[in-house]
């Protein structure tokens, strides 16, 4: 429910601003990867909510765990009633900032830092990931890397399939922000 | 000696059934068959979005995993990563339904236009700023 307020307030504060400044994808790329030497699992979701307000930097993502697909119709079961529960926690969200927004948009280097929290399964963990960042007029795109320990958000495996999934897994996105009308 | 030799083999095409059954049926179980499943729900885009947009946690519990046909009139065609999304809305709302089709759709998806209506049938995920359908295919474009 915070982050829908979250959300509306970053949609609704700069409706004073005259320059284009927020920037809105509703079909962000999220996906994670999971390699141990016995299975290889990667699940995608073309479905991500991501908000950037280049006036102040902040950063807001959400995105539905149900959205994520997976090859194997039995993974993604597991993965939403076993792992991730997702009826209890349906939505996975970022809150952060970009730390060097100012070098960015000076054109002196295109690798952004950002810096927050991470919300998956309730549980809440500060993040920082680096990506290339390319600013335009009409293109907000971040393109970065993240490895996430399981384990930090109380994601229970059993012990049975623990040898499958690993510890930490590689979260990539792609996010293309559009001028937000 | 013989029919030692007969029961294992027996025993042993039975292994071996029961693991190709185990593999195919339960690990590799397909994904659901949007087109052949029968529609839990019947809505319109507008009446959708308003439950959510009412009562989220309601209308999860209600819609989330279940195959949801929506009529609506298209307000919005891409591709995205070779995947076609369609947003399905009404006029003046800012909300939307987003069905993210089924790859099986990207032929049909190029004769479709803005303005038209269209009714899709997806597994509904949930709700963002917009309600989300997965896996969509095409019902009736007229």
């Amino acid at each position: 429910m915070r982050n829908t307020y979250i959300i509306l307030l970053l949609l609704l504060l700069p409706l004073v601003n005259y320059a284009q400044e927020r920037f809105i994808t509703r079909n962000g790329f999220i996906s994670f990867y999971s390699h141990t030497p016995v299975e290889d699992i990667q699940a995608v979701n073309n479905q991500v909510l991501s908000i950037v307000d280049l006036s102040n930097g902040t950063v807001a993502v959400s995105l539905l765990m149900k959205s994520f697909q997976f090859e194997k119709a039995l993974m993604q079961e597991h993965f939403n009633e076993n792992y991730i529960e997702s009826d209890k926690y349906p939505k996975a969200s970022f809150q952060g900032t970009i730390v060097n927004l100012l070098d960015v948009l000076a054109g002196e280097n295109g690798v952004a830092l950002v810096k927050g929290d991470l919300t998956i399964h309730g549980i809440t963990k500060p993040i920082t990931m680096e990506g290339k960042l390319d600013i335009t007029d009409l293109l907000v795109k971040f393109e970065g890397k993240v490895m996430v320990t399981v384990a930090d958000f109380e994601i229970k495996i059993p012990s049975i399939v623990s040898r499958n999934i690993a510890r930490e897994v590689e979260v990539t996105c792609i996010l293309e922000h559009e001028p937000y009308k | 000696m013989k029919k030692a030799l007969l029961i294992s083999l027996i025993v042993l095409l039975i292994a071996a059934f029961s693991a190709m059954y185990i593999y195919t049926r339960v690990y590799n179980k397909p994904h659901i068959d949007v087109y052949e499943a029968d529609a839990d729900y019947n809505v319109s885009a507008l009446e959708l979005i308003e439950e959510f947009e009412m009562d989220e946690q309601q209308a999860n519990r209600r819609y989330l995993d279940k195959i949801v046909q929506v009529n609506g009139i298209i307000r919005n065609i891409e591709t995205v990563n070779g995947l076609s999304v369609i947003t399905l809305g009404y006029d003046g709302a800012l909300a939307g339904v987003i069905c993210n089709m089924d790859p099986v759709e990207n032929k049909d998806v190029l004769g479709l236009k803005v303005g038209q209506p269209l009714e899709a049938k997806g597994v509904c995920t949930g709700y963002l700023l917009d309600v989300i359908i997965m896996r969509a295919v095409i019902i009736d474009q007229t």
